[in-house]
């Protein structure tokens, strides 16, 4: 089969070159085409998941850029920057232009957190403590904060540079001096210094980007011409488009077994990791899950290696590694890879037996989100699981926007939910903090509305010691802290997983060197390669 | 009833529609002793053996928890078929008791419940039930109550036509005559006429219920996992075509002979029934 498969593509593909050669003069333009969840949100304001990140980092800049194959932060539209006390002062590159042709200036970053906090919305969150920002001249923004906050400059991945002048004079209808601070006008067009403009965007269809000549530090020939970013396409669309050579880089959100056969024909596999794990969250105020002796009994059933085969692509390549605790392996603060979490069915017992609630007595309410096919086995995986501790449970699938609702109220949210999140600026704490802080309100990244003082001193400790070494002794206790009173069924460290055809080559995507270790980056498409002309 | 019988049998049609019917009613009732996994109707997991292609002893494979697809759409009919009796064991006595009042009483009763009819059979039956399915939490129970709510209005149309045409035959005025109660004309007198035509929908109405089921299903508003059924089935598949088809193709396939069976039987129902009027 295999063979017969391999001798069609070979046919197939002497076909098609023969059939390109001479349509294809040397010069013609290179097309990279794309997929993504159903929406994508091009209002920088507005920006938070996948999608908009990919859009984010093509269309706009920002003050910094993580390192490639290494920890920390390097210059981008910053040249330098210092700290003195809660103030952060950046030192702004002169020679950079807006897509419109206006030049980039202090007041233009300003502009961006203003317009950032006055909206509250996307990952505008993250700036809540950013009292001000000032141009001190054209060059030198200040950011002012109210109280410390250790990992800010990480934060500035986070915002991206708006177009002051450009934004001004395309206000629409609103109250107040600002109207609507160019909502209607961002979230259909581009308004940044990215290495590639907006040609066409349907916030459900398609946004296509061009190259941006006058880049300030200049797009590589290399890089494709034109991007073609679709929306909301099914797996089995993507899977039979790559298979016919119309589609060159697919969603993460495949499932593994279909990752697995567009690697057998032949398709590239792409890898991103390093800031993101996959929780199974347990509602800390419901019997009998206020228990954490039940908890840990729940956590220590959990079947870890059968999530890992579970999720396994190749040989080599899976969505996944084994957990090692509550902060994926890499990260500040985590566990040695050494560490891996495993099944110990006995232990659970014993945490069960201790536990003040009897294990028949009551039903479990497994959630699942229905936008996520692969959630749907993790569920079936734990009712398997727990019932081996005589344990009843019952599975319960909720779309994302039921789900998105319910969490708000402890006792609507249910016994155990399961969450994909990562930290939006690497930093263990925007990972943790909006889980599992007493303060942060009820979303769904904290459907375990936990209430631990000594799990919020030690975030508190994370995020306002500046000194990196006690940061990480923070991390590491509260890491502790967080196995011994099991909040979560910390289920394994995310890899995003892309399927790809063979004419595109993303080194930041397939080189550890070169990875930036930030989800979303690894999209930035002037560094990728495209590898014919069609 | 013989002959009944006789006039099944010489049509093909109607032969193919009673095997196909007979199968899918013995595959249900004895999935217990048919199915070679009947724990994989629950919580069941078997890494080792997960999505693989049809083999023995796994004759449709397995899905992608590792159960045996076979086994569960044997387990799977059984629910359909459950659903679509328990529907129409709601739905036609409603139906058939608004007709017969609206046919026979006439007036402000039948202005009343024919337009409410009328308004239910106005909004379009799928969209009617996914509004139910949406306020109510997605179970069988609610599964069943939203089909009913969009089935019942068919067999008050149907039963108020037949009604208002038997209600001016003369067997129905005597019986005025001799004084008997509205409730004796109505349900002694006129339901009995009326039973082939319901016998009939009922028949080829069971194809279609469990079609709306797995309608429902396929949008994830019917039963939950692990319960076996092949809407949703059919729905998770579809992710993974075409590589994994035996997680689609089998269950699609089981979704049309029901329907396919129920249809041909109800065909040949309404051709003999119609015969003997």
């Amino acid at each position: 089969m295999n063979r017969i498969a391999k001798t069609a593509a070979a046919a197939l593909f002497s076909v098609s070159t023969l059939a390109l050669v001479p349509a294809a003069p040397a010069l013609a333009e290179t097309v990279l085409r794309l997929d993504e969840v159903a929406v994508g949100e091009l209002d920088p304001g507005k920006a938070s998941d996948y999608a908009d990140s990919i859009l984010m980092f093509n269309v706009y800049d920002t003050l910094v850029l993580p390192a490639q194959g290494a920890p920390g932060l390097v210059p981008h539209l910053a040249e330098s920057w210092s700290a003195d006390g809660n103030s952060h002062t950046f030192k702004l590159r002169q020679d950079v232009k807006f897509q419109s042709g206006n030049p980039l200036t202090a007041d233009d970053v300003v502009f961006s957190l203003d317009r950032m906090q006055a909206l509250g919305q996307g990952l505008s969150y993250l700036f809540t403590n950013v009292e001000k920002a000032e141009a001190v001249d054209d060059h030198t923004v200040t950011f002012v904060l109210k109280e410390p906050y250790a990992p800010f400059v990480a934060s500035m991945l986070r915002l991206p540079i708006v177009d002051k002048k450009l934004v001004m004079e395309n206000l629409g209808e609103g109250e107040g001096e600002m109207k609507d601070w160019g909502q209607a006008f961002l979230s259909a067009n581009g308004a940044g210094t990215g290495a590639y403009t907006v040609t066409s965007h349907n916030p459900q269809q398609e946004t296509v980007m061009a190259k941006n000549a006058d880049y300030f530090l200049g797009v590589p020939g290399a890089a494709p011409d034109t991007v073609r970013l679709r929306y909301g396409l099914e797996p089995a669309t993507v899977r039979t488009l790559i298979s016919q050579g119309e589609h060159d880089i697919s969603s993460q959100w495949l499932p593994p077994e279909v990752l697995k056969a567009l690697a057998q024909d032949g398709a590239q596999l792409l890898t991103e990791s390093g800031s993101g794990a996959f929780y199974v969250k347990m509602n800390t105020t419901k019997p009998p899950l206020d228990d954490p002796q039940c908890r840990l009994a729940l956590a220590k059933a959990f079947d870890y290696a059968a999530a890992i085969k579970m999720i396994a692509v190749t040989d080599d390549v899976s969505q996944g590694s084994p957990a090692t605790g509550a902060i994926p392996v890499g990260m500040l603060g985590a566990n040695p890879p050494s560490a891996e979490l495993v099944r110990d069915l006995d232990g659970a017992k014993q945490h069960l037996n201790s536990c003040r609630y009897a294990a028949g007595d009551q039903n479990i309410e497994i959630s699942w989100i229905a936008e996520v096919p692969l959630e749907e086995r993790f569920a079936l995986l734990m009712q398997a699981n727990f019932a081996e501790l005589g344990i009843k449970s019952e599975i319960k699938k909720m779309p994302w926007a039921l789900f998105a609702e319910q969490v708000s109220k402890a006792e609507n949210t249910p016994h155990i939910s399961q969450i994909f999140n990562n930290a939006v600026t690497g930093d263990p704490d925007t990972l943790l903090y909006g889980m599992y802080d007493s303060k942060a309100p009820g979303t769904w990244q904290s459907p375990e509305h936990l209430k631990d003082a000594e799990v919020d001193r030690l975030l508190e400790e994370g995020r306002t010691n500046t000194d990196e070494a006690a940061r990480a002794k923070a991390y590491h206790a509260l890491n502790n802290r967080l196995m011994e009173i099991a909040p979560t069924i910390y289920g394994y460290d995310r890899q995003s997983v892309f399927a790809a055809s063979n004419r595109v080559k993303v080194p930041a995507m397939s080189d550890p060197s070169k990875a930036f270790g930030l989800d979303g980056m690894g999209f930035s498409f002037r560094l990728m390669e495209m590898q014919d002309k069609n | 009833m013989r002959r009944t019988f006789s006039i099944l049998l010489s049509n093909p049609l109607s032969v193919i529609g009673l095997i196909l019917v007979g199968t899918v009613v013995f595959s249900a009732l004895f999935a217990d002793f048919i199915a070679p996994f009947p724990s994989h109707r629950g919580a069941v997991v078997d890494f080792s053996n997960f999505n693989q292609p049809p083999h023995w002893p796994n004759i449709f494979g397995t899905d992608l928890v590792g159960r045996d697809v076979f086994s569960r759409i044997l387990y799977a009919y059984r629910i359909s078929l459950m659903l679509g009796v328990v529907v129409l064991a709601i739905a036609v006595p409603i139906g058939v008791t608004v007709g017969l009042a609206a046919g026979y009483l006439g007036g402000w009763a039948d202005f009343i419940l024919m337009r409410l009819t009328d308004v239910f059979l106005s909004i379009p039956p799928l969209v009617l039930a996914m509004s139910v399915m949406g306020v109510l939490e997605p179970t069988l129970t609610n599964g069943m109550l939203a089909v009913t709510t969009m089935w019942w209005p068919w067999y008050a149309r149907l039963v108020y036509n037949v009604t208002r045409s038997e209600a001016q035959e003369g067997y129905v005025l005597a019986a005025e005559i001799i004084g008997a109660s509205r409730w004796h004309i109505m349900f002694r007198e006129i339901l009995p006429n009326c039973v082939p035509s319901i016998v009939t929908k009922m028949t080829l109405d069971l194809g279609f219920v469990i079609l709306i089921a797995s309608s429902l299903s396929f949008l994830g508003l019917g039963v939950q996992a692990p319960t076996p059924d092949l809407g949703s089935m059919v729905a998770e598949g579809g992710n993974y075509l075409p590589d994994s088809w035996w997680l689609t193709v089998f269950p699609s396939l089981a979704i049309l002979i029901a329907v396919f069976g129920f249809n041909l039987l109800g065909d040949a129902l309404r051709q003999i029934l119609g015969s003997d009027q």
